[in-house]
């Protein structure tokens, strides 16, 4: 992994999905992993992954908001919705 | 300095005519101080990425001079300042109040990150300090180079690795300097604020929850700080309040750091 948030993000559904799993240290991830069940998914892991929405999309989610969702596909749709267009 | 019984006596918080390059100037600590060094009467060399934010930067009286410079280009830095004294005059104080926050776990860590915080925040302050010490642009009595550091410099906190790290190098910095500048009349000291109130802190605090944010409110017996508390302390140590300071580390934390 060489750095963590991309200087030109893939602002994709796709993109989210490659940043979520370089996070998460996951080789693959679909919209049907659970979050929670991440090996990585902690605290910290939580404030990276808020902080990679807002520099990469755009998107201010919370730590709350964020832990109430169960899967990536949950997050990836929440991103969509909530991007700037 | 005039002692107390002088009848001529001088505020010696007084920063009459001296010229004070201040980075960070736009925003948060470093723009609050800036207005602060303005009302005791200082000559202000605000420095700032942006633009906008120093054109909107309030300072009373004359003198002042306000310019956009990219930190990161640390080698251009003490040409830049020998300029600037060209065109304004020789510098007194120096404040390094620019900085990149960085919250990251180890194992995300990655050089690119990380150096990029020491730049900002440690090898930039170095670079002013360079650029400070040189004959052309220091005031010929003397200076004061107040550095902003954190008391994430000796407070571990999980994600903190590379802010602690640039925060922390900023002590030995100020401690090695001020032996080596004292000869110069030049003092070194750092301020290490506990988490004040400024837009760096908003951005942060907008990522947790209610009960983080009043985690960190009770971890500072005196409550969050205001920017204002720390330009204060700065301001001490830039004047004759401070001339006898040096190589320390002065706690502006509300008793984080107490406990």
């Amino acid at each position: 992994m060489q750095q963590t948030i991309p200087k030109q993000a893939d602002r994709t559904v796709d993109g989210i999905y490659a940043q979520l799993a370089q996070i998460l240290e996951l080789e693959e991830l679909t919209a049907e992993v659970v979050l929670a069940d991440c090996e990585y998914w902690d605290s910290l892991t939580v404030l990276s992954i808020i902080a990679m929405l807002d520099a990469s999309f755009g998107v201010h989610l919370t730590a709350s908001e964020l832990r109430s969702m169960r899967s990536a596909g949950d997050l990836a749709a929440a991103v969509e919705q909530r991007r700037p267009r | 300095m005039s002692t107390l019984s002088d009848p001529n006596f001088v505020n010696p918080l007084s920063l009459r005519s001296r010229r004070i390059l201040v980075t960070g100037a736009a925003s948060g600590i470093g723009r609050i101080t800036c207005a602060l060094l303005s009302r005791l009467e200082a000559r202000v060399a605000a420095v700032d990425l942006d633009q906008t934010g120093l054109e909107s930067l309030e300072l009373p009286g004359e003198g002042h001079a306000r310019r956009c410079l990219d930190l990161e280009n640390v080698d251009a830095i003490p040409a830049w300042m020998a300029e600037l004294a060209l065109e304004g005059g020789p510098l007194s104080g120096l404040v390094h109040a620019a900085g990149a926050s960085c919250v990251q776990p180890l194992r995300l860590l990655t050089p690119a990150l990380y150096r990029k915080v020491l730049l900002l925040n440690t090898e930039a302050a170095l670079a002013l300090a360079r650029g400070f010490q040189k004959k052309a642009v220091r005031d010929p009595q003397g200076g004061s180079i107040v550095l902003i550091s954190s008391v994430m410099a000796t407070a571990g906190a999980s994600g903190a690795a590379a802010y602690s790290l640039s925060k922390s190098a900023l002590h030995g910095l100020a401690r090695a300097l001020a032996v080596e500048l004292a000869p110069d009349r030049i003092r070194v000291n750092c301020v290490a604020p506990g988490f004040v109130r400024t837009p760096m802190f908003d951005r942060m605090a907008a990522l947790w929850d209610p009960a983080q944010l009043s985690r960190v409110e009770a971890a500072h017996p005196l409550g969050l700080g205001t920017a204002a508390d720390v330009a204060n302390s700065i301001a001490f140590l830039l004047a004759d309040t401070a001339r006898w300071i040096t190589g320390s580390v002065l706690t502006v934390d509300g008793g984080y750091t107490a406990q």
